[in-house]
């Protein structure tokens, strides 16, 4: 029997390289575009699988509300209204890029670490 | 008259109906006779249909045997893009103005003729796909020349003044076309599914500096690799004309260097085939104001916010729509990268401000 996390994230990498390998060679040119993409949609979700999705989502708010009181929706509103701004919180930029690394990585993981070399 | 299909998925033009084209054509392209001798659904074009047609034209400007595409609107259409004789216009006055284009021969938007609007260009050899082109083993050779000539042609199309009296149809802007692009995106993004703070902070921040427009021009508004021809490493056409609009000639530039459309080949800055200064050279040459490398970093920042715009509310299209499409829901994955390349360029914009 399958346990969640782990062997998810494995069968769903497994049946990704298995179209890979052994399905998509064998298909004509119109449907091997949709196998890549079906193939890549397996990729994104075994990672998603893998990634802590929570966690970055309350550091970020945790840095401008106090416990609890933050939604990423208020975030938004208090940024557009200039209540939270580079003036108000020198890192902003940088608490918004770490948010962000975690769903970048989940879609494409070549992106973080080809950034990750640049800087 | 052999019509054919290929691929299996609905379709707005009845091949079989494809006979009516003529008593409509002949006339308009000032023939005596049109005879349609094949027509090919061919295959691409996620928003039109494109279909190869083989003529005889008896009479006319044009006589003689040809090979032509025609589009159709297809039922499903962008709300931002224009409708197919409106982008033929555009394509149009871009020939008119010596933009590498294929030949515009007519546009009917009469649904009652071919059960569509539909626009009719000369066939175009080359590739178009991105992928192929970035990834082509001689791209080292003509990767560069490609670029300056890319340059040239987005001068020509930015060239095109609303002063001209030329395409009445689209609004001019009356008011800084940067910020009214940012006020869109603010637009869309309100109504997405989720709430975004890195993308609300981008477009907070290009809204405060947006810079003024030297000129307002006409833009191509999807200019990038994937839009544009190649045969044998020359440009055969430029293409997908539907997001035409008047406004800064800027956003062209910094939509085309955009790292989203540079799929993959990242350290060749224009559209993943050369570098940037080849691009600039090419338009510097030809422009009416010349730009600066410098100047375009905010429409690079411009690029990455609509990406990220577009390809969240293309995801809705799957989260809230309720259209099992997996392109769709794959795109709707996109915008953490986009809202990252446009952080990363905001903070070179901001550092080198000191």
């Amino acid at each position: 029997m399958l346990a969640r996390g782990k062997d998810a994230e494995t069968l769903l990498a497994l049946v990704a390289e298995t179209l890979r390998a052994e399905i998509m060679p064998g298909l004509a040119a119109d449907k091997r575009y949709t196998a890549a993409m079906m193939a890549s949609a397996l990729d994104v979700a075994a990672r998603a699988i893998a990634v802590e999705e929570e966690a970055p989502t309350l550091a970020l708010l945790d840095a401008f509300y106090d416990d609890g009181d933050g939604t990423l929706a208020r975030l938004s509103s208090d940024i557009r209204a200039g209540k939270i701004a580079d003036t108000t919180h020198k890192d902003l930029r940088e608490r918004l890029k770490a948010h962000l690394d975690g769903g970048a990585a989940v879609r494409n993981p070549r992106y973080s670490v080809q950034r990750e070399r640049k800087s | 008259m052999n019509a054919k299909e290929t691929t299996g998925r609905p379709r707005t033009l009845d091949p079989a109906g494809i006979g009516r084209l003529t008593p409509w054509l002949a006339p308009t392209i000032g023939a005596q006779d049109v005879t349609v001798v094949t027509a090919e659904l061919l295959a691409g074009g996620a928003v039109q249909e494109n279909w190869r047609i083989d003529v005889d034209v008896t009479g006319g400007p044009h006589q003689g045997a040809h090979a032509w595409v025609l589009r159709t609107d297809a039922a499903a259409r962008l709300d931002m893009s224009l409708d197919r004789v409106a982008e033929f216009r555009c394509i149009e006055a871009a020939h008119a103005a010596g933009v590498t284009v294929a030949a515009p021969i007519a546009a009917c938007a009469d649904a009652g003729v071919l059960g569509a609007p539909f626009s009719i260009q000369a066939l175009v050899t080359g590739n178009a796909q991105a992928r192929r082109i970035v990834r082509d083993p001689n791209l080292s050779e003509y990767g560069e020349a490609l670029a300056h000539a890319l340059g040239g042609e987005l001068a020509r199309i930015h060239a095109i003044r609303p002063a001209d009296g030329v395409l009445p149809f689209l609004p001019i802007p009356m008011y800084n076309p940067n910020r009214l692009l940012v006020a869109a995106l603010r637009r869309g993004l309100d109504g997405a599914s989720e709430a975004r703070p890195a993308l609300e902070y981008i477009l907070s921040w290009l809204d405060a500096h947006a810079p003024e427009p030297r000129a307002i021009g006409l833009v191509h508004g999807d200019f990038r690799t994937g839009n544009y021809m190649v045969d044998g490493g020359r440009l055969t056409a430029i293409l997908d004309w539907e997001f035409c609009h008047w406004g800064d000639p800027r956003e062209d530039i910094g939509w085309f260097i955009a790292r989203c459309w540079r799929f993959g080949n990242d350290a060749k800055v224009a559209g993943g085939i050369a570098r940037f200064a080849a691009l600039l050279d090419g338009y510097n040459a030809v422009a009416r104001e010349p730009v600066t490398a410098g100047e375009v970093q905010y429409f690079e920042a411009l690029a990455a916010a609509k990406w990220a715009t577009i390809s969240l509310l293309q995801g809705d299209r799957f989260v809230k729509g309720g259209e099992r499409s997996l392109e769709l829901a794959l795109t709707g994955l996109m915008p953490p990268e986009m809202e990252v390349d446009a952080l990363d360029v905001i903070d070179r914009i901001e550092k080198g401000r000191g």
